[in-house]
């Protein structure tokens, strides 16, 4: 609430001289890394070197920044946690490079910001280190740090998509979107519940929804050498979106899917409203718990494709960077090779169930679900990580989002989204 | 300098001169808060902005707002919201402020009630209404007895907008114009009614004309502010082009698709197109108080 209250609070015009004047602000304040909800977490007394990334999940990444500083005690890192969501991140970090600040060496970046700071000259070149993570780490992963061939991150964690369903109503998990529809339709109309809840609303969760479909149809948004889009190329586009509008006219998609977010579609499957769910790992564990109507019910299985072969989830997770300022690059490039690398490190997100991306982390856990994350990984897309990603995705928000509720014509809706694809990829 | 020792040698300074003397410190803090700002985004304005690379491209952002249609889209959400939402709240508020200027009991409780909605921050009021007008759980729905996607429809989202807005903002304009009533000698009604004047007659003939200065500025505040409204159209539909206000276009390459150069020409013309409506405002329809007043004065 805050957050919106900050923002919408000030008039345009005082945010845009905001922007210039903060800027001036930071400058002057010697360095002192900006952010508003943030703070370093106090892990050294005399830190060589700040390490600033999502303020979500705090325990788990001081673990890691704590097994650091335990093995180069005269090197220590300390970590300055940004907001937990990723546009005041994405902010902050903006605020620390671009008024020349420098205040953070190791930047961890979401998957989809690679380009952007890689183009914008934020970040150092990583691709010396692309022979110590190429094999090792999960191939999407991998994709998500590179901006056209080079690398400019490493992996560090990662997050993939699951689909929910209830033991008590389907017996074994679709294979195909084809038969996902018709047995939660029958299942739906049996039990008297809504036939499948996701992430529908207008918003980064609808792209990622849309694109696992658009992917599992065959479906590549750019070439390789990201140079033009291939978005149109095939059929994928019109499979994937004719699908979501059928899904949303017949009233597979459950009441409110339009604006659905991950809570909302949780919520509803938690309270036995909903035959199949597609959402992140994270519900596992509320959908277990105590006032769950579905605990003991649910069982969680790879996402289906148009074939029937293999499983599409859009991969999330977080990368680390060398900002391009900082004072300590030689230092900053060794943790961020180490966090991508070491086993332990990475053995402290699996042990603590936020998926690692180092693929080696999967193989002896006893954990089920985490193994079946592992696969589901090992076959998981990187949204393309182009300069414009954040463009291209409010294109399809604004142009598909309306086509599938039937508010616009779905081919002139797929011809925009391509041209803003081919627009994400300009260096001015 | 010279001031100062004008004040010394005590011959002292006209009133006039001592007031400006007075008045500077304020002049002066007014500029470095309202004017730096504003010459600040002009300033950036001129350049394009991508990350550390920097170049001064002169008035290339003017000419590629005026060839966006992004931006004639924004201009039409605003003019749209803005006539609608003004045009309501006068006549909501006017009718507000004639039923609290009557003297009946329990007058002071509807003055306290009709005032609650202005007390809510907007930010908090937009999120509340969002939640109202969601289909899931559908409270507004099942008000209505309607199967409305609020939310997701363009439509009918600038409708929910717009009803949000003047249900906020409607107790503002009935507060001034309660304020104007309030100065209306009680006299000319009762000279009204010995002359066998109507309701409806001393509404227009007497109410009208004398409530006219405090029209004119509840129109100007309700005018210039429903044009840079940002709250209610991003809470409700974030960055979608669909009912994206002024302010919210230029938020958006601001924040979601950085592009500063280019988002401070957005906010400069926004900023030039508020500040001609409000001078536009004051040189029409004000002329006649100012002359008023002068008038007086001069009497």
């Amino acid at each position: 609430m805050s957050v919106i209250a900050r923002r919408a609070g000030a008039a345009v015009r005082t945010c845009a001289a905001g922007f210039g004047a903060l800027v001036l602000t930071v400058a002057a304040a010697c360095g002192e890394p900006p952010g508003g909800g943030g703070g370093t977490a106090g892990l050294a007394d005399d830190p060589r070197f700040v390490w600033a990334l999502t303020g979500a999940d705090r325990q788990i990444h001081e673990a890691v920044a704590r097994l650091w500083n335990e093995e180069n005690p005269d090197r220590r890192v300390d970590i300055f946690f940004l907001a937990p969501t990723a546009d005041e991140q994405r902010q902050a970090l903006f605020q620390d490079l671009q008024s020349q600040a420098g205040g953070f060496d190791v930047l961890g970046l979401d998957v989809i910001w690679t380009g952007e700071f890689a183009n914008f000259g934020y970040l150092e070149s990583l691709e010396e280190f692309r022979p110590r993570i190429e094999g090792t780490s999960l191939a999407g992963a991998v994709d998500s740090a590179q901006w056209r061939e080079e690398l400019y991150a490493l992996p560090y964690s990662s997050n993939g998509a699951l689909l929910y369903y209830r033991t008590d109503l389907i017996d074994e998990p679709p294979t195909t979107w084809e038969e996902l529809y018709e047995t939660g339709t029958e299942a739906a109309g049996k039990a008297g519940v809504s036939a499948y809840v996701g992430q529908g609303d207008r918003y980064e969760g609808f792209v990622v929804n849309f694109l696992e479909l658009y992917w599992s149809a065959g479906g590549e948004l750019f070439d390789d050498a990201q140079e033009y889009s291939t978005f149109l190329e095939g059929d994928a586009a019109e499979t994937a979106l004719d699908f979501m509008t059928e899904a949303y006219e017949t009233g597979f998609y459950a009441e409110g899917f339009d604006s659905m977010v991950e809570d909302d579609a949780r919520a509803l499957f938690q309270a036995g409203e909903a035959v199949y769910m597609r959402n992140w790992p994270y519900a596992v564990p509320l959908l277990e718990g105590e006032g769950s109507a579905v605990a003991g019910d649910f069982a969680v299985a790879p996402l289906p494709t148009f074939t029937g072969e293999g499983t599409t989830s859009a991969l999330g997770g977080l990368n680390n960077a060398v900002s391009s300022l900082s004072d300590t690059p030689k230092l900053a490039r060794e943790f961020v090779l180490w966090a991508a690398t070491d086993p332990e490190a990475q053995a402290i997100l699996a042990d603590s169930s936020l998926p690692p991306t180092l693929t080696s982390a999967y193989d002896d856990v006893d954990d089920p679900r985490l193994e079946l994350l592992g696969e589901v990984l090992a076959q998981a897309h990187a949204r393309p990580p182009v300069p414009g990603y954040n463009a291209l995705s409010l294109a399809i928000q604004d142009n598909l989002h309306p086509a599938y509720i039937g508010q616009e014509n779905p081919a002139a809706a797929l011809e925009d989204v391509d041209q803003a694809a081919d627009a994400a990829l300009e260096q001015e | 300098m010279t001031t100062t020792t004008n004040v010394r040698m005590r011959q002292g300074l006209g009133e006039r001169a001592m007031g400006w003397v007075f008045l500077t410190p304020s002049f002066a803090f007014m500029a470095v808060i309202a004017l730096f700002p504003v010459l600040y985004a002009i300033g950036i304005s001129l350049y394009r902005i991508r990350g550390f690379r920097r170049e001064p491209v002169g008035l290339d952002n003017y000419l590629r707002v005026l060839s966006d249609s992004g931006f004639y889209n924004a201009v039409g959400n605003t003019l749209v919201f803005t006539v609608t939402s003004v045009a309501l709240e006068f006549a909501i508020g006017m009718a507000f402020a004639l039923i609290m200027h009557q003297a009946f009991v329990g007058r002071g409780l509807t003055r306290a009630v009709i005032l609650v909605p202005w007390v809510i921050p907007t930010a908090v009021a937009a999120q509340v209404w969002r939640y109202m007008f969601d289909r899931n759980p559908g409270f507004v729905n099942a008000v209505l007895g309607t199967d409305i996607n609020w939310l997701r429809d363009p439509t009918w989202t600038m409708v929910a907008i717009i009803s949000a807005d003047v249900w906020k903002t409607a107790p503002f304009v009935a507060l001034l114009l309660l304020a104007g009533l309030q100065t209306i000698p009680k006299d000319y009604y009762e000279a009204a009614k010995v002359d066998g004047a109507g309701a409806v007659q001393r509404f227009s003939h007497i109410t009208l004309p004398l409530l006219r200065p405090a029209i004119v500025v509840a129109l100007l505040f309700r005018t210039v502010d429903a044009l840079r409204m940002f709250d209610f159209a991003y809470v409700f539909a974030g960055y979608s082009n669909s009912v994206a206000t002024l302010s919210v276009y230029a938020q958006r390459f601001l924040v979601a698709d950085p592009k500063p150069g280019y988002a401070n020409a957005l906010s400069t013309v926004t900023f030039v197109v508020v500040m001609l409506v409000g001078l536009a405002f004051i040189s029409r329809m004000g002329r006649h108080m100012v002359g008023d007043v002068a008038r007086k004065e001069r009497r």
